[in-house]
């Protein structure tokens, strides 16, 4: 009964320490005299602006035997049927020209806050499996036994790990970008996988490490293969292991693309920037764009948990 | 105990070396030959090198000189392919080494689908088998660590058995097991004896190679110091370091 009255009374100041700070900066916000618009964001996270129905001849509306509004041309041919369009910009009998608008259509389009975070979602799966697959090859060789092998994974891992991000996407995209002749989106991908397959090659060689030496003798001593032993044996229980930390180093991967923004991809981050200069509520649209990259994050996070879940059958 | 020997020599184990990169001399000019059918116990102190030479046998662990051959063939000719000779010699660790990621059906089934390329249901057929055979026929489902030490112990020889060895190497497979399972284990391994299959056991349990061995081997500081039946070896042991081991354990 006291353990629990006292787990409430923490609860409650959790609770109060959050609205504490909402205040703090609901106050400090008023003090440079913001003020918050929350609305304008809406429309540069999906766009609900009619689109017009123009008129592609010139023509009259009439209606037709079913008692439909259509546009006809002067000849006598029926080309658009306006019976489809809620909103009419004209009525029975008008002249229209070519290009007039006769209607409008519901519509509902992404804003650019919503493709910038598509173009995230791309940029973080296609880099995510790549430094899956540069982070599995490079972590077999670092545990190799063939010196060659071993020593190239540690050059990689010590490059890419001693440099920073931003100045590796600079290197892939002006000098290898223009080497290769690839594009910026595939520059910024390769950058990116580069960089986390150097983390994931560390988190493999760990996660190979961490199981016992017997696994790999019980397995080459029924016949297997080095590759066979690693294959079913060796990687299955190596995976299991280092879900926790791999799953940290996608968070990371999610939240490093946003320097991509830097060699002109418009992700989430380069489009909260455009937005901002656009919008002028830099506030509202920089929590927004930080609340789309928290729900990137934790839907990973919360996946990769289930997974844990579900392999944690054996155990 | 007598059997049928057919006159031949599964292992022939000649001037063993060993020596690991530490500068640690394992191994100083092993010999020993095991014949079809026979039960061989090696026993001495730790640290002797039973375990390391028994562990050259299917080379796990590499020599530094001599030759080990297997069924009549020379384990470190070029020609040899490894993988094939490991297919005929099964061996049965201290600590189980079961894949802990299977159950116990899938443990026996691994190797004999994706080495030797079996049909799935032929190999679940014996799998079957040979679980029941070590008395695990409800336990099939269960994973490692679903299992008692002895039971996990029994899935290992099984496993080890299911790709069909004509040799069995077993390294101190009742150390590491709570007193009250080390019978069963040495009852599967008896019965293992009893069907003819060539084994190779190291371990502590006396009883056992008094019981069961045609020839007790004894090693001491990585020399082979005696080779005799069980009855020279235990009733009248001749060597002056043997009897003082016996002493001590008996």
């Amino acid at each position: 009964m006291f353990a629990q009255s006292n787990r409430w009374f923490w609860h409650g100041v959790f609770i109060a320490v959050l609205l504490g700070m909402a205040l703090l900066i609901q106050s400090s916000s008023s003090h440079i005299n913001y003020n918050w618009n929350w609305q304008v964001v809406k429309p540069y996270l999906i766009n609900t602006d009619p689109l017009p129905v123009f008129a592609s001849e010139e023509g009259t509306i009439s209606a037709n035997a079913t008692g439909d509004l259509v546009l006809r041309t002067d000849a006598g041919d029926e080309i658009l049927n306006l019976s489809a369009y809620p909103e009419l910009s004209v009525g029975e009998g008008d002249l229209v020209f070519e290009g007039e608008q006769l209607a409008s259509q519901p519509n509902w389009q992404m804003g650019p806050l919503l493709k910038g975070l598509v173009v995230t979602i791309e940029i973080s799966i296609y880099s995510l499996i790549l430094a899956i697959i540069l982070g599995l090859i490079f972590g077999l060789m670092r545990v190799s036994s063939n010196v060659a092998l071993r020593n190239l994974a540690i050059t990689y891992v010590e490059i890419i790990r001693g440099t920073p991000l931003l100045v590796q996407i600079f290197i892939f995209y002006f000098f290898i970008g223009t080497v290769l002749d690839l594009d910026r989106f595939t520059a910024g991908v390769i950058a990116l996988a580069v960089f986390s397959g150097a983390y994931v090659a560390e988190i493999t060689r760990g996660g190979i490490q961490s199981i016992p030496k017997g696994q790999m003798e019980a397995a080459r001593s029924v016949g297997m293969t080095y590759i066979q032993a690693m294959r079913y044996v060796i990687l299955p229980q190596a995976f299991k292991r280092v879900l926790p930390p791999l799953a940290g180093q996608f968070i990371n991967l999610i939240k490093d693309s946003s320097l991509v923004s830097v060699i002109a991809i418009t992700d989430l981050t380069k489009a909260g920037r455009e937005v901002v200069a656009g919008s002028f509520a830099p506030f509202e649209v920089w929590f927004t764009v930080a609340l789309l990259y928290l729900v990137l994050t934790s839907s990973l996070s919360w996946g990769v948990q289930r997974l844990e879940k579900r392999l944690a059958a054996s155990d | 105990m007598t059997r049928d020997y057919q006159g031949n020599d599964m292992i022939i184990a000649k001037n063993v070396e060993k020596i690991y990169p530490n500068g640690c001399h394992a191994l100083k000019k092993v010999s020993a030959t095991v014949r079809r059918g026979e039960v061989v116990v090696i026993v001495g102190p730790s640290g002797s090198g039973k375990s390391t030479f028994l562990r050259t046998l299917n080379q796990l662990e590499t020599i530094n000189g001599g030759s080990i051959s297997i069924d009549g063939t020379d384990m470190y000719d070029k020609k040899t392919d490894i993988n094939q000779l490991r297919e005929e010699v099964g061996m049965v660790f201290q600590g189980f080494n079961l894949f802990p990621h299977m159950d116990a059906l899938g443990n026996v089934m691994l190797a004999p689908i994706k080495v030797a390329k079996r049909n799935k249901a032929d190999v679940e057929r014996q799998a079957m088998e040979l679980l029941t055979k070590v008395g695990l026929q409800q336990r099939m489902a269960n994973y490692p660590s679903n299992l008692s030490g002895g039971q996990q112990q029994r899935v290992a020889i099984a496993r080890a058995l299911a790709m069909k060895p004509n040799i069995m190497l077993f390294d101190e497979p009742t150390s590491a097991l709570d007193p009250e399972m080390v019978g069963e284990v040495l009852d599967v391994m008896k019965s293992l004896a009893a069907d003819g299959m060539t084994m190779v056991v190291v371990t502590h349990e006396m009883g056992f190679a008094r019981e069961v061995a045609d020839r007790v081997l004894f090693m001491e500081d990585g020399q082979l110091l005696v080779d005799e039946t069980p009855e020279a070896f235990f009733d009248n042991p001749s060597n002056p370091r043997l009897q003082q081991f016996l002493s001590m354990i008996l």
